[in-house]
């Protein structure tokens, strides 16, 4: 058996376990502005960097991580090369600005059709921004190739796809031919650890860069992610701290105070 | 107004149903439908999918319009090609304004589908709508930057679609006169499927959303044996609410110590009880977009500034160890 061609989908966007200060709005641009903290992968499509290797590390596998934006930062992206991907495809183009779910679909496809042959397409679950988790099944749609959404562990049968899908109280063994594309739960596991040795190592090595020009594409077709309004969400309560000498006491004096206030 | 009965404007809820029940998300759909077709006139429309199942059918004539049945030995359990398929085929036929679906595991896979194969965009998890007065537009409103911020998009292209995020609509009362029943067959093929199933595994059926008290657990509460500390708590609330529940936070599924039925936040359920305690969870906004819904929440951390008492009503600063234990002696002596 050939090795499996994987692409994952990765994509760039300010660190959503950053603290909420770190986050301002910009209401007139209607945009969200990270200040003092680094983007980083999109969590979610670390799980399925993860998922990737680790089939990599299974039955072999070429892994190909690629990400798309108007401005991408190299050395985060890179990230992927250190941590075993064994290509990354940046497709970089101004118009590729704050693209929405649809458009943004239509440019991955366009470039995983310009790269050609592929068994397997990785993504996360929903990106930690805009939270709205379709990318990746429509780029299935786009590509006319089967989907699985959200899988907690990835096997390769005899030239066939096995996946435990998640469901709402346990899990479906589905199976699929080569080739499908998978939206992966966190289930599959964090990204594994990442020297610093590891990441230096990749520092030099060579990145392929897309244009639109370089793709099929048709531009008119590509829309801005379209927000009419932004704030702050407002879900902060008056926390009324119980006091006590010991830890013990404060146990006692909340049960008290449940009782007094009548929740229980 | 644009919009009236008679323009043909349906507004379509889809039915959630989980084996032979039909879940409460269904009710909190029907409602936010409702307030649509009270806002710009229309009629409220459901779909139900499934084999056989007429009972249900009965069951939501008392909430909407029209109830559409889609009965199909094909639909008879989850599949998101069939499923898309048969709900698209509806669409054709009933042409409606808007479509309304929950935001379960379920359908996060066939919204984009659907989306697709209609040629519209799909805004999900949303928490409120609302049709722009002179356009009829609909309005989105969703929590995004893990639930840091809410942003409202515009669905400008019909059929506007959309899924609802559970506990953000109060559900709809019944009225007391029944609405017919249409039976819709779709046109379905087995050879469609090209990812089989061939086996289902059911870890734990739980329904958190159904708890009237949670007692949920974060990456403070460590390991197994810090979970067995809070079955006490579980018990004893056991006398004062009718379905407590343990819940958990992300890091203790990721480690496999709470099977993921359990998981409450961004990518678990949302939760409304009366009473959430959580013990050791940090409160990443991921986890606390879950529990805005709660009634009274508790939080007990060792971290003063977990950001967890930002949305708590009590807070203790504490080591969970020493005070769970005591807090259960109490809630005891006090019965």
């Amino acid at each position: 058996m050939k090795p499996l061609q994987i692409m994952v989908c990765i994509k760039q966007v300010p660190d959503p376990e950053g603290p909420a200060d770190a986050f301002k709005i910009d209401s007139e641009a209607k945009k969200v502005i990270p200040i003092g903290i680094p983007p980083v992968i999109n969590p979610f499509d670390e799980n399925a960097l993860e998922a990737a290797f680790h089939i990599k590390d299974t039955y072999g596998a070429k892994v190909t991580a690629m990400s798309m934006g108007e401005k991408l930062a190299q050395p985060v992206l890179r990230k992927a090369l250190a941590a075993g991907a064994d290509e990354l495809i940046l497709i970089v183009d101004h118009y590729f600005k704050e693209l929405d779910s649809y458009s943004t679909a239509y440019v991955l496809s366009k470039a995983i059709r310009k790269i050609g042959a592929y068994d397997l397409i990785l993504t996360g679950r929903q990106a930690g921004d805009w939270d709205f988790g379709v990318t990746g099944l429509l780029i299935a749609e786009m590509l006319q190739i089967p989907s699985i959404n959200l899988a907690k562990k990835i096997e390769i049968r005899d030239d066939e796809i096995w996946v435990e899908k998640l469901t709402r109280d346990g899990y479906e063994l589905v199976k699929a031919p080569i080739p499908t594309l998978i939206t992966v739960s966190s289930e599959v596991g964090e990204l594994r650890y990442i020297s610093i040795r590891a990441l230096q190592s990749v520092s030099a090595k060579p990145i392929t860069v897309y244009r639109a020009d370089d793709l099929d594409l048709d531009i008119k077709r590509l829309r801005a992610r379209q927000i009419l309004n932004l704030s702050a969400f407002q879900g902060q309560r008056e926390c009324r701290f119980i006091e006590g000498d010991s830890h013990q006491q404060k146990g006692e004096n909340l049960a008290l105070k449940l009782r007094e206030d009548r929740v229980i | 107004m644009e919009f009236r009965k008679q323009d043909n404007g349906r507004i379509l809820v889809l039915v959630e149903r989980e084996g032979q029940e039909i879940v409460p998300i269904t009710f909190e759909l029907l409602q936010a439908g409702k307030q649509l077709t009270d806002q710009i006139g229309g009629i409220l429309c459901s779909a139900i999918l499934g084999n056989g199942m007429d009972h249900h059918s009965k069951e939501i004539s008392h909430y909407a319009d029209e109830v559409y049945f889609l009965d199909h030995p094909l639909l008879a359990n989850f599949n998101p090609e069939f499923y898309t398929s048969a709900l698209n085929q509806l669409c054709q036929s009933l042409n409606p304004i808007t479509i309304l679906m929950g935001h379960t595991l379920n359908n996060q896979n066939i919204a984009p589908k659907l989306a697709y194969i209609i040629g519209v965009e799909v805004i999900t998890d949303c928490i409120q709508l609302t049709n722009e007065a002179e356009t009829g537009h609909l309005l989105c409103s969703k929590p995004v930057y893990g639930a840091k911020f809410i942003a409202t998009f515009k669905l400008e292209k019909k059929p506007y679609l959309v899924t609802l995020r559970p506990k953000a609509w109060e559900p709809i009362t019944p009225r007391a006169t029944k609405s017919k029943v249409i039976p819709f067959t779709p046109v379905l093929e087995e050879a469609w499927v090209k990812v089989e199933c061939t086996k289902k595994i059911r870890e734990e059926s739980i329904s958190l959303n159904k708890a009237d008290a949670i007692v949920s657990a974060g990456r403070g509460v460590k390991d197994a044996e810090g979970l067995n500390r809070l079955r006490g708590l579980i018990n004893i609330l056991g006398t004062n609410f009718s379905r407590v529940e343990l819940g958990a936070s992300r890091p203790l599924v990721d480690a496999h110590l709470v099977p993921s039925s359990r998981q409450v936040g961004l990518t678990g359920e949302k939760v409304a009880p009366e009473l959430y305690i959580a013990i050791g969870i940090s409160g990443s906004s991921q986890h606390v977009t879950g529990i805005l819904g709660a009634k009274k929440i508790v939080a007990i951390n060792s971290n003063p500034k977990a950001p967890i008492f930002q949305v708590a009503d009590y807070g203790i600063i504490g080591n969970f160890e020493e005070v769970v234990p005591a807090l259960i002696k109490k809630l005891e002596e006090l019965q």
